[in-house]
């Protein structure tokens, strides 16, 4: 019913969706559900998956007692298995001005939806829950997690509906989600992150200590890479600062070592703060990097 | 200077490159930007650096643009650098100094002053281009027209000659030209080796000169071509002179001469002197030592029967071969006589005394002492000096008196006892003026004329002079010497000839010294007759210079080598000969005399007139001025290569492609997989070896 309400929205794309549903949603971490799930959770649990020996003590139940090891050590032991559960999938949506910028047919905010709708109705396929935050100055729309399908729609309508406005107050915010939003999560964030990466990376480390597991989109446009223009350019800053008048020509090679600098620098803090980093061009085909993303993770789980 | 100045116009194109760097500044599109934040870093970063960068592109592009243009009007480079450059000339006068010393060659060797300077204004007027082109050269001081500047090669006008340039006077002919015709932007072109003696800087003429030209509301311009250098070792020889005596073993030529360097040589150098008497050569060696080496009466034995002559001396070759040869002629001497012509002939005691003693006795001094009334008995063929003290000539006197000047004769009024309004060659005696004590004589000429300084530069003791009672004089006159209340006392009157004197007092006793201090009387009446008598004989030493018409030069005849005009005989160094007479022409004795104008002092000449001067020497052959386009050119496409290479985009950085390399990768995700898992299995294997133990 999801799928068939997602026809009408211009982000879903149902073949898109199809295609990626064979590919689960894993977290990197365990997570804390209140239901069964595909994911790992930190309690011991009733899966099929070992997990460890413990020494018995009393009030242990007699029925999970190994036998053979006892045969073999003359101890007893109890034999433990892993807790699968679901997991809170928490996506962070950047609504600042800065997003409504593409130089191509579509805006970053068009290709954050998305990429947000799309994993928003993937995790809800595989049972878990899904909240959404857009944020600006502030949390713009706060929407918690919740695993029910029919949830997809009021999501997707405050996706559909968000607008691109304000300034960025990216850093605040993260720190206030990392905050607000239960320990052990999976946020994924999905912003053009045109903060200080020094800032930035506290943020990161403050929801690393929640036990989050953070992935962070970043969104660049071609345009914002290469800097090319013909022509003495005034650059009206979207987020509604003073403008600039310049000679493009005149100062490409300093722009484009700034913008090394700061990729370079975003890549270490977010080594740094095991962040699942997410560069993205905008021209990209989304399928794509959803799929490369969502494989990854399955490659991770499996070894 | 530019062969093409119209091309000018469009110089305010240089101000495009700005124009569309401000349009382009304006032409500016507006654009909606996230990234701002890189955006204001490099901004930031790149003012400094940016701003100059744009500052260079745009000066190179302007002198790109101001190369192109200057070189298509053709720019001219010389020392001449404030030739007009808007409006195109129209008359062109080149003033060209033939002066002997202009034949004085360059420290290499070649060619001479004269020569290069006609070659450089050859290369330079033709670049330049004039409608009418116009010489004045310093022998004929003629103005005449030439087809074009490549006739200053050809033509006799512009030779070398013997006579002494007279700079002002060329330009008196030249502001006479320009008066008479009128034309429209004139150039003046000066030529000249700047000589003091040329130039007569200290003469009233430039000052009168200048203001005239000054009043002309015409565009003239001068430009002085100068070869103001003097070769130092330089030699010229001169005979001061050339007697014919009879001794009691037969005859001889006392010859006399002077050989003259300007710096000093070391020790003592012998130079041979040719001498070339009659057809026959000899040579005589003559010692030089310091700066002048001197052959006193040398005596040369002739034929008894050789009443007259000439004959030619030369030393080696050098610098200047113009001054290296003389002429002289010789004569038996004729007696000189000297008329008297007094209204009291107690008063004119001394003169005659004076005029009587020969100083040499070789020829006799015959004086007559007469009266007005007696003129027309005198044979004034043979009078050498007339001495008058009388009131000045009228009527039939005036005729003789005329007569005799024209031919040469020489003439001293002395002041009459009663003054009448008589007046002679514009000068008149007015009133007797009594002195309350005796005035001595403040001011005098030591350098020229009759009171000149003796051979051995010992001047004559005119101080010594005392005057009691003179004549005042009116009318215009040239002050030999002058009373100490300024007042003349010995003048001469401006005639061609110079050869009219007045002397403001007389020989009386009570009215002047002259009689007790007679050296200087004797002196200037003697100098006087010697004047005189040089027109008498049929040999005469001429200073070349255009002779007056009563020489008749057209019907001389050469007798020496020439390969001058006939009727530039006058101012060509020679030995001529008209009838039975024989004249030998030699240069002034100022040419010698390598003396220049100070350049300051020249400046001052032409002050208040738009002028310039550059300095050349003999034998250079680089053009004065040239077209140099070239450099310009060269100018705009070193701008042009400058402006691409500061507009060349910067070499990227490696980083730059990687970028995109690094689009869709999955960034971390595997480091933090890998640990989850390396965890994972460490937790495992730590529960196997438990199970284990």
């Amino acid at each position: 019913m999801a799928l068939a309400q997602s026809r009408t929205r211009t982000f879903i794309d149902p073949q898109v969706v199809a295609r990626l549903a064979a590919v689960p949603l894993f977290s990197r971490r365990a997570m804390l559900g209140n239901v069964s799930g595909i994911h790992t959770s930190p309690h011991r649990g009733a899966s099929v998956e070992f997990a460890e020996y413990r020494r018995y003590v009393p009030g242990d139940d007699l029925r999970r007692l190994d036998w053979r090891a006892y045969g073999r050590s003359d101890r007893f032991y109890v034999k433990e298995f892993e807790a699968d559960t679901n997991l809170r999938l928490c996506l962070v949506l950047d609504t600042s001005g800065s997003m409504n910028f593409g130089s191509g047919p579509i805006t970053k905010l068009e290709y954050a939806r998305k990429l947000i709708g799309t994993l928003a109705y993937i995790a809800i396929q595989q049972g878990d829950a899904v909240g959404l935050h857009c944020i600006a100055d502030k949390v713009v729309r706060d929407i918690p997690p919740r695993r029910t399908p029919s949830h997809l729609r009021g999501l997707f309508d405050v996706l559909e509906h968000t607008q691109p406005t304000g300034e960025t107050e990216l850093v605040t915010t993260l720190h206030e989600l990392a905050e607000t939003i239960r320990q052990r999560a999976l946020i994924v964030i999905v912003s053009d992150f045109f903060v200080d990466p020094q800032e930035l990376k506290q943020a990161f480390e403050h929801m690393r200590f929640r036990k989050h597991d953070v992935t962070a989109f970043h969104l660049l446009d071609q345009q914002e890479i290469d800097f090319k223009f013909q022509r003495p350019m005034r650059f009206l800053d979207m987020e509604g600062g003073p403008s600039i008048f310049a000679e493009p020509n005149d100062i490409i090679d300093r722009y484009q070592r700034a913008m090394h600098g700061y990729l370079d620098e975003m890549k270490a803090i977010t080594l740094e703060s095991a962040v699942d980093y997410q560069r993205i061009q905008i021209d990209q085909d989304y399928e794509q990097v959803l799929f490369q993303f969502l494989a990854s993770r399955t490659r991770g789980k499996r070894t | 200077m530019f062969v093409q100045p119209w091309m000018l116009y469009a110089l305010p194109i240089i101000s495009l490159p700005i124009l569309i760097h401000l349009i382009n500044q304006r032409r500016f599109q507006n654009v909606q930007w996230a990234a701002m934040r890189f955006l204001l870093m490099a901004n930031r970063m790149s003012r400094g650096y940016a701003r100059i960068r744009q500052w260079l592109i745009l000066l190179a592009r302007t002198l790109a643009i101001f190369g192109l243009i200057i070189a298509v009007s053709r720019p001219l480079s010389s020392g001449w650098l404030s030739v007009a450059g808007g409006s195109k000339v129209d008359t062109t006068l080149i003033l060209l100094d033939r002066s002997s010393s202009m034949s004085e060659q360059g420290p290499a060797g070649g060619k001479t002053k004269l020569e290069t300077g006609r070659n450089q204004l050859i290369q330079s007027l033709n670049m330049l281009k004039s409608a009418h082109y116009v010489l004045i050269d310093s022998a004929t001081n003629e103005a005449v027209e030439l087809e074009s500047p490549d006739q200053l090669n050809s033509i006799p006008q512009t030779s070398a000659v013997g006579a002494s340039a007279d700079v002002p006077a060329m330009m008196q002919t030249a502001y006479d030209y320009v008066n008479a015709n009128k034309p429209g932007r004139t150039e003046v072109w000066l030529c000249s080796d700047v000589r003091k003696h040329d130039w007569d800087a200290d003469g009233g003429r430039w000052q009168v000169m200048r203001d005239a030209f000054l009043e002309f509301q015409l565009p003239i311009r001068f430009h002085l071509l100068a070869y103001g250098n003097v070769a130092d070792e330089n030699r010229a020889i001169r005979v001061t002179s050339a007697r014919r005596v009879e001794t009691t073993s037969g005859v001889d030529l006392l010859l006399s001469l002077e050989i003259e360097q300007k710096t000093p040589v070391a020790g003592r150098v012998t130079i041979p002197v040719e001498l070339e008497l009659d057809g026959g050569r000899s040579t005589i060696d003559v010692e030089l030592a310091g700066t002048t080496a001197e052959l006193k009466d040398h005596a040369i034995p002739l034929n008894a029967d050789q009443v007259r002559g000439w004959g030619r001396v030369s030393i080696p070759a050098d610098e200047n071969l113009a001054d290296n040869s003389f002429y002289f002629v010789y004569d038996k001497p004729v007696a000189r006589k000297t008329i008297i012509v007094a209204e009291d002939r107690d008063g004119v005691r001394p003169l005659a005394l004076a005029a009587g003693i020969s100083p040499d006795p070789t020829y006799a001094c015959n004086v007559e002492v007469i009266s007005a009334d007696q003129l027309v008995s005198v044979e004034w063929d043979k009078v050498s000096l007339v001495l008058w003290q009388d009131q000045l000539p009228e009527g039939s006197e005036l005729e003789i008196v005329d007569s005799y000047i024209a031919r040469g004769g020489q003439v001293v009024f002395f002041p009459p006892l009663n003054p009448n309004q008589n007046s002679y060659s514009g000068v008149h005696w007015k009133a007797w003026v009594s002195l309350d004590e005796e005035t001595p004589v403040g001011t005098w000429i030591g350098d020229q004329d009759l009171l000149a300084n003796a051979q051995s530069g010992a001047s004559l003791p005119v101080g010594e002079l005392r005057v009691m009672r003179y004549c005042e004089l009116e009318g215009e006159h040239l002050s030999l010497a002058s009373l100490r209340n300024g007042s003349p006392l010995i003048c001469r009157a401006l005639t061609d000839r110079r050869n009219v004197y007045f002397c403001s007092t007389t020989a009386t006793v009570g009215e002047s010294s002259l009689a007790r201090d007679g050296v200087v009387l004797y002196v200037m009446i003697h100098r006087a007759l010697s004047n005189g008598s040089k027109v008498l004989g049929t040999t005469r030493q001429l200073i070349a210079e255009r002779q007056p018409e009563s020489e008749d030069v057209v019907n001389w005849r050469a007798v020496s080598e020439t390969d001058s005009l006939s009727t530039e005989y006058d101012v060509h160094p020679g030995v001529y000969s008209s009838e039975e007479r024989l004249f030998a022409v030699n240069r002034s004795l100022a040419e010698d005399a390598p003396v220049t104008v100070g350049e300051e002092q020249l400046a001052n000449l032409f002050e208040g007139l738009e002028f310039d001067r550059v300095d050349d020497v003999a034998g250079n052959s680089t053009s004065l001025i040239q077209e140099v386009w070239r450099v310009f050119l060269a100018l705009m496409m070193a701008a042009l290569v400058a402006e691409a290479l500061l507009c060349l985009p910067r070499k990227r950085q490696p980083e730059a492609d990687s970028l995109s390399k690094g689009w869709g990768d999955s960034g971390n995700v595997g480091k933090q997989s890998g640990s989850s898992d390396s965890n994972g299995q460490t937790r495992r294997a730590s529960a196997t070896r438990e199970v284990s133990a």
